[in-house]
């Protein structure tokens, strides 16, 4: 009985946060259906489009992706602030504003007692945004489906398709909760709580995706140039005789031809390239150059989402624990 | 400031039940609980209250004065002492006996004749402090000749 | 049954001490007020005993024995701090829908019933109430509970007189009507007078004075008689404070007023209780504890002067 009563008193005081959350999420699922069914229409075509083999069909599936992949690039750019801003405007107000105010004089002197309250807060929002980004992860699923079909470069553990599908983004956006609570109690003034909480995860994600999510499991290292579609290239890279191929070395090699590598991936044919020089890639490799990738099949995906949803899970409830054990020690 | 319900100017009593109310004189010298004493004998002498007349109830004075409800206690429990009022349990406190009423016509020739020593004593050069001065010894030096032969008398005050 | 006991109890923030050596034991049934200068560590004590804050050095104990801020504590306990602090965009009904939500204890048809009495209406948000409406909602909460406890930090600070008066006015009638114990702070000893009849003193961090109004005020006298003089009344009496004239002093003495003879040559007057505070106050060295005579002997020997 006691619970039902300290759920009221949550309701009742965070009731538009809660409601905020739905809206920021219905507006977002909004947008990608709106989006999303277009270009699911015209995928249909790409799809239906027989053989598959065909050049005519290649040629529909690249038109496809050229057309809409820019777009979905962006929007899933814009994506990623979804659990940042979660965390920073469920989390950090929660406690800091008790703080801020003075009403935590009130609260914490009333016969249900601090610990209990805070965790009366904090249970019934951890579930509900949890809740949310689960159903919002399945939406961007569906969004990206074509593409994902259609073969884009960007396969399903790239960094910014990665963490807004599968079970990630609950376990992004929980953590960014959690993160945004602990700042709001270590702070104790909303708007300051909120912008720590923001660059917490920040930073968090940041180096979750360059320096640890690449290693969950031991990369595939291969010298064939043809790597599996969809895979996650972290590193790719010339050599020769055992040594890091310089731009100005594949340049040489590339003379005869009239080739210039602009980048080591990037190759611009002049006047007097032979018209069936054919990939600069196979040529290169036929001179004595090795191209070395290190990749993340996509096979691995779920494998990767259940290690990164598990630790961050667990970092989640270390700083739920520290949050509660903070609010125990607090003093006046 | 905006004010939910508005009310008349007395059109309630602060005190309800009893026939007078308490006030207090923040400047007086004398502790609170004396001051509702001697508004009670002064009420008494006055004839707003009469035996069996209700003493306002702790908890209306207590909200109307904002004072220690023990303080008011104190007093009831003075008067009681000095045989006025009797508290019965869960009903309140009553006026028990009457101070010895001067009448109204004796009060008025006593009140003529002070009127009168105080011309003589202006005319003597005498100032309102000197005046003072003089009536409290002489009622000090009263006090001693009768108190030594009766304790303390009511309607002395 | 003690309503707070503390042994040796101190409270630090960083390497400041707020609070030290702070020993009371207050009694029930009381209304105590709680003295001193700002900064004194007024707040700090109020804390301490709502458990708020948690001790530094020794212990503190609420409604025989209890930990201060145990459930049973808080439980028996009702705070008020100093802004009463309330939710701004929850009307008075939903603030007592909270604290009924929040406690065991809750007199829900008083609570209303004592809104309408003081003129609040229940739709009313917190935040578009008056500091005397607000203050008044506070309170309602608190007493609501049924505490055996009413702790209030300040609460006349930010109200207009009349508020004031309402306040005090209502606090006294509920110790009236339910006994309820009530501890309040104030900066401002003259609006404690008429409703106090415990005090404690407290003084850059310390207590300098714990006890009953009446024992207190009992056992201090001003004399006023020549400057001249003072020494050989040291001599007899521990003197509290002294105001010299050229010729002519006041000097607060303790003394037990009901049965100690004035000392030939000086006049006696009754003390306030203002008067009293203040004469403390000035002598941070002098304290009147209720306890072991010692704690008394040691500091009048500074003090004879």
């Amino acid at each position: 009985m006691p619970w039902r009563r300290m759920a009221w008193v949550t309701w009742r005081q965070h009731r538009f946060a809660l409601a905020g959350i739905v809206a920021v999420f219905g507006a977002a699922a909004t947008y990608l259906m709106v989006t999303g069914l277009p270009m699911r229409a015209a995928y249909a075509a790409v799809a239906g489009c027989s053989p598959s083999s065909s050049d005519i069909c290649r040629q529909a599936a690249t038109e496809f992706l050229s057309n809409y992949a820019p777009g979905v690039g962006y929007t899933l750019g814009l994506l990623q602030a979804f659990p940042a801003l979660v965390g920073a405007f469920a989390g950090a107000p929660l406690l800091a504003r008790e703080f801020e105010t003075g009403t935590f004089r009130y609260a914490w002197t009333q016969g249900f007692g601090r610990t209990r309250w805070t965790l009366g807060k904090l249970a019934p929002l951890a579930f509900m945004v949890t809740v949310v980004a689960i159903a919002f992860s399945g939406v961007v699923s569906w969004y990206l489906q074509p593409i994902v079909d259609a073969g884009d470069n960007n396969g399903p553990l790239y960094p910014t398709v990665f963490d807004l599908t599968g079970i990630a983004l609950a376990a992004w956006t929980l953590t960014a909760f959690a993160i945004g609570l602990l700042a709001g109690t270590l702070v104790r003034r909303v708007v300051p709580a909120m912008f720590a909480a923001l660059a917490l995860w920040a930073g968090l994600a940041f180096v979750t995706g360059a320096f640890l999510r690449p290693h969950y499991q031991a990369p595939v290292v291969t010298t064939n140039p043809n790597i599996p579609i969809g895979a996650w290239v972290i590193n790719q890279g010339w050599f020769k005789d055992g040594n890091p191929a310089s731009l100005d070395t594949i340049n040489r090699i590339l003379t005869p031809v009239d080739v210039r590598a602009i980048t080591p991936d990037l190759f611009q044919p002049g006047p007097s390239t032979p018209a069936n020089l054919g990939d600069p890639v196979q040529y290169l490799i036929q001179h004595g150059l090795m191209l070395l990738t290190t990749y993340q099949p996509a096979d691995r995906f779920w494998t990767f989402q259940w290690i990164e949803s598990g630790w961050l899970l667990a970092l989640s409830l270390v700083l739920f624990v520290v949050t509660v054990w903070l609010v125990r020690r607090r003093a006046a | 400031m905006t004010i939910d319900q508005p009310s008349r100017l007395g059109s309630k009593p602060s005190q309800p039940g009893s026939p007078v109310a308490f006030r207090l004189d923040a400047a007086s010298g004398l502790p609170t609980y004396m001051q509702l004493v001697q508004q009670v004998e002064h009420a008494l002498r006055l004839g707003y209250l009469k035996p069996g007349d209700q003493l306002p109830k702790v908890r209306d004075v207590v909200g109307s004065l904002a004072v220690n409800p023990n303080t008011v206690l104190k007093a009831y429990h003075h008067l009681e002492t000095k045989g006025l009022v009797e508290g019965l349990p869960g009903q309140g406190t009553f006026i028990r006996a009457t101070l010895s009423r001067v009448p109204l016509a004796e009060l008025t020739e006593l009140r003529r004749s002070l009127l009168a020593w105080l011309v003589t004593a202006d005319a003597a050069g005498l100032d309102q402090d000197g005046m003072v001065a003089l009536v409290t010894s002489a009622m000090h030096e009263f006090r001693e000749h009768r108190g030594a032969a009766s304790g303390e008398r009511k309607g002395v005050a | 049954m003690n309503v707070v006991e503390t042994s040796g109890l101190g409270k630090r923030y960083g390497s400041a001490w707020a609070l030290r050596e702070c020993s009371l034991t207050i009694p029930a049934g009381h209304v105590v007020a709680l003295v001193g200068p700002n900064g004194a560590g007024k707040t700090t004590l109020l804390n301490l005993v709502v458990g708020l804050a948690a001790p530094s050095a020794g212990i503190v104990t609420v409604l025989d024995g209890q930990l201060a801020g145990s459930p049973a504590a808080l439980d028996g306990i009702a705070f008020v701090a100093q802004d009463m602090p309330l939710y701004k965009n929850l009307s008075a009904a939903d603030m007592v829908h909270m604290t009924r939500n929040l406690n065991r204890r809750f007199d829900d048809s008083y609570a209303k019933a004592r809104l309408a009495e003081v003129g609040i209406a229940l739709e009313r948000k917190a935040g578009k109430m008056s500091g005397g409406q607000q203050a008044q909602l506070a309170l309602t909460l608190a007493l609501a509970r049924r505490p055996n406890l009413l702790v209030l930090d300040e609460p006349m600070a930010m109200l207009d007189p009349l508020a004031r008066h309402d306040f005090m006015a209502s606090v006294m009638a509920a110790v009236a009507e339910d006994g309820v114990s009530v501890i309040l702070s104030s900066h401002v000893l003259t609006e404690l007078e008429r409703v106090a009849d415990y005090l404690v003193l407290v003084s850059h961090g310390s207590i300098q004075a714990a006890g009953a109004v009446e024992d207190l005020l009992a056992g201090h006298r001003l004399l006023t008689g020549p400057a001249s003089e003072i020494d050989t009344l040291a001599g007899r009496l521990n003197i509290v404070h002294a105001q010299r004239g050229e010729a002519q002093a006041h000097v607060l003495v303790r003394t037990d007023a009901r049965t100690d003879s004035v000392p030939p040559g000086w006049e006696a007057h009754p003390v306030t209780l203002e008067e009293l505070s203040l004469a403390y106050l000035r002598e941070p060295g002098a304290a009147w504890l209720p306890g072991p005579a010692r704690s008394r002997a040691a500091h009048s020997m500074e003090m004879a002067n």
